[in-house]
């Protein structure tokens, strides 16, 4: 422990920030980020809610023993579906790899201490979504005092399994890419292979809801849910079973899983680091004939580059598009009547498809974070002769265009399956573009007006700044707000509610715009 | 050339910055800026730039005001920082070909620029590679490259000597004269006072943000001595 302790102090000394808010003298930048204090407990607040009336729903359809595995269930998911993404980055980060390695410390203390603020990290996540079930269960059932003794158990031990799992893939993804030339590309396409291949896992397993709906399960919830449980994830049956023995073998388990993956990536630590580390360059080149583009071209090339050299940042953000390409798949290959009849709600799904499909798409755009990533480069843009015109611009085309081949597929699988009215194609053709170039702009403001350029860690950046939650998911409330206006309009208004919200989308595109084009790089 | 006058610019919740510094950079002149550890040199060089907003004063280049033309300002001069952090996810030729864009310098002068500087630092066979696999030194050659494949008539450099091998000091001071001779102008911050003193023909010292002393060399370094000890005698004086 002699060792853990400074380590894992120097881990978590820039937790989400943390020590560069105590320390900075930039009263501007502490004043942001006091500013964004209510935003983020606004955020934890909402989700503590919808945990809550999630599990007083349960209690009050007679399942409320249902609730705290579910919600264990939710937040193990939600934590492995997002350690995914950054356990391989975090795990082997080389940032002061070189300095920590030539300090006399064990590779098993360094690769705990990444563990350790992995695990900390995770753990309000998993807070906020079992503790107010917990809360809520105990308000309506009145348990003995050891039910919420082992909940509190449970929540420590949530993040543990879903934590090792996503390092033990993490690590597979990053010892594969280590071999590799292309380190980065090779670690993006892999990552975005085991999301969707979980993904779809996940779907299958669940047996595709038809059955869960029926109302016959129904009234035996409790079962319902402890059966789908039981096939999606046992161990939050027994975390959140509120008896002594399943919760500890529960954590036994969680326990010992997260210290054989610490291990045994403590193992191959140093040989994957020096992999990932070692560059390789031919110096052969042989100087041809250049070509020459447009300020703007160039610009746009530079982004896209930027874009996939980050394997972080590519997972991140094209996993919006994706999901619009999968339930666009998902209606080409089940059909539109099977997916209403999947939905079981009495709605007109066909009608509300362009917001459906506008959601995903506008989540998560790369503008979210594309100012920040330039990161210590930052001065190139600056100290060359152009200007904030063309450097925004060229961020909101480079989203634009990555999102264009998704887009196309998704419509035309839509377009065969669907045989739209001419009315029908355009709002599906209008609708998701609207809401995409809505939302990169939204996004491009919201990195304006949060940008960090000093950071160590791209996935400080595409993870946890501001710019990456406001930004990235801000740019959705728009079509949510058209799905909500979709579903509450009389009928026969469909085409106004999609018409109005395009205008919207528009104007508020082209409002936002013009306030990104005044921002003074220089200032940033 | 360049003509700073009366800037100042500080930064918030520090006593860091730069106090009513003028200077005037004339075409032809190699100016020499030195001072010591944060001493407020790469603050003016920055602001000179345009990568960082000014509290007062003005910066004219080439005619033009930094504030009023930043665009019309920038095309005219080359900017080097100190730690050269280029786009490390390009490669060397593709930053080249980006910065040659950039300034629209056409196909047929980049490739005859590119091909002579690049062989004189003996970075072409390197070009194909990643950036990021490039060491500090080849990073500053790449950067000094960048800033020769558009010609500017201004080089606004931040210790350009840094990291750089024997030879390639030797082919930048050429350059540098080249530069001179050929009507443009150079303006550099250095810890290297014997470079300084042999290759500039003037020079201005910086003490906590303030101008202490400029003009030309041989003025400010007189007979018998060196800009070594003027300079010591400078913040020697200036601290007592």
């Amino acid at each position: 422990m002699r060792h853990i302790d400074p380590l894992f102090r120097l881990e978590l000394c820039n937790f989400y920030g943390l020590n560069r808010f105590l320390h900075t003298r930039d009263k501007k930048a502490k004043r942001r980020a006091l500013a964004l204090l209510p935003l983020y407990l606004l955020l934890v607040a909402v989700m503590a809610f919808y945990a809550g009336l999630l599990s007083y729903g349960l209690v009050l359809l007679g399942a409320g023993e249902a609730a705290l595995p579910y919600l264990v269930a939710v937040s193990s998911l939600i934590l492995f579906f997002f350690g995914i993404l950054k356990a391989g980055s975090v795990l082997f980060s080389l940032h002061g790899y070189d300095i920590l390695c030539a300090l006399p410390l064990r590779q098993g203390r360094i690769v705990m201490s990444r563990f350790l603020r992995m695990y900390v990290e995770d753990l309000p996540i998993a807070l906020v979504a079992v503790l107010p079930g917990l809360a809520v269960y105990g308000w309506a059932e009145r348990p003995d005092p050891t039910y919420y003794l082992l909940g509190l158990l449970a929540i420590l031990a949530v993040p543990l399994l879903p934590l090792a799992a996503a390092a033990l893939l993490g690590a597979v993804v990053a010892a594969f890419s280590s071999r590799m030339r292309h380190k980065s590309l090779a670690t993006t396409a892999l990552t975005l292979l085991l999301v969707l291949g979980i993904f779809l896992g996940v779907s299958w397993l669940s047996g595709a809801g038809e059955e869960a709906l029926d109302p016959a399960f129904l009234r035996e919830l409790s079962a319902v849910v402890t059966a789908l449980l039981g096939k999606l994830y046992p161990p939050a049956l027994w975390l959140g079973s509120g008896e002594v023995l399943p919760c500890l073998i529960g954590v036994s388990l969680s326990l010992a899983a997260f210290g054989a993956v610490a291990a045994l990536t403590a193992a191959r630590f140093r040989a994957v680091c020096l992999r990932l580390s070692t560059t390789s360059a031919r110096h052969d080149y042989r100087l041809s004939a250049l070509k020459s583009q447009s300020r703007l071209r160039a610009l746009v090339g530079r982004e896209f580059r930027r874009y996939f050299a980050s394997s972080v940042y590519v997972t991140n953000t094209v996993i919006g598009p994706l999901m619009g390409l999968l339930l666009a798949s998902g209606i080409f290959l089940t059909g539109m009547e099977r997916m209403e009849a999947l939905f079981g709600l009495p709605l007109n799904v066909r009608s509300l498809l362009p917001f459906a499909l506008a959601l995903p798409f506008a989540m998560m755009p790369p503008t979210a974070v594309s100012v920040s990533m330039e990161g210590k480069q930052w001065w190139i843009a600056k100290s060359l002769p152009l200007s904030g015109r063309d450097v925004l611009t060229a961020k909101v085309l480079m989203t634009l265009t990555l999102d264009l081949p998704f887009y196309l597929t998704a419509q035309i699988l839509l377009f065969l399956t669907l045989k739209p009215s001419a009315g029908e194609l355009l709002w599906l053709l209008l609708v998701p573009a609207s809401a995409v170039l809505f939302s990169s702009v939204f996004a491009l403001a919201v990195n304006l007006r949060f940008p960090v350029l000093e950071w160590d860690s791209e996935v400080r950046i595409v993870k946890q700044s501001a710019a990456s939650v406001l930004g990235g998911l801000g740019g959705t409330l728009l079509p949510l707000l058209g799905l909500v206006a979709g579903i509450l309009a009389p009928v026969g208004w469909g085409s106004l509610t999609k018409g109005l919200f395009c205008l919207l989308a528009w104007g508020g595109a082209a409002f936002l715009y013009r306030k990104c084009l005044c921002t003074d790089l220089s200032r940033i | 050339m360049l003509n700073i006058e009366h800037l100042t610019k500080h930064y918030k919740g520090s006593d860091k910055g730069v106090t009513d510094l003028s200077l005037h950079v004339v075409p032809g002149d190699i100016y020499a800026f030195i001072g010591h550890n944060g001493a407020g040199k790469t603050t003016t060089l920055k602001c000179i730039a345009g990568i960082q907003d000014f509290d007062s004063g003005s910066v004219t280049i080439d005619g033009k005001d930094l504030r009023a033309d930043p665009l019309g300002c920038k095309r005219s001069f080359a900017y080097i920082p100190d730690n050269p952090d280029l786009y490390e996810y390009l490669t060397g030729i593709q930053y080249l070909n980006f910065v040659a864009d950039v300034f629209q310098v056409p196909k047929a002068e980049r490739e005859a620029r590119i091909a002579r500087y690049a062989d004189a630092f003996e970075l072409t066979t390197s070009l194909g590679d990643l950036i990021s696999t490039y060491s500090h030194g080849m990073k500053q050659k790449l950067a000094i490259l960048s800033a020769l494949v558009h010609k500017p008539r201004l080089f606004i450099l931040d210790e350009p000597f840094v990291g750089l091998d024997p030879k390639a000091s030797v082919l930048l001071k050429e350059m540098m004269g080249e530069v001179c001779a050929e009507g443009g102008a150079i303006f550099f911050s250095t810890h290297v006072l014997e470079v300084a003193e042999k290759l500039c023909n003037k020079v201005a010292i910086i003490k906590d943000g303030r101008l202490v002393t400029a003009g030309a060399m041989d003025e400010v370094v007189k007979p018998g001595s060196s800009l070594e000890s003027i300079f010591l005698e400078v913040v020697d004086h200036e601290a007592h």
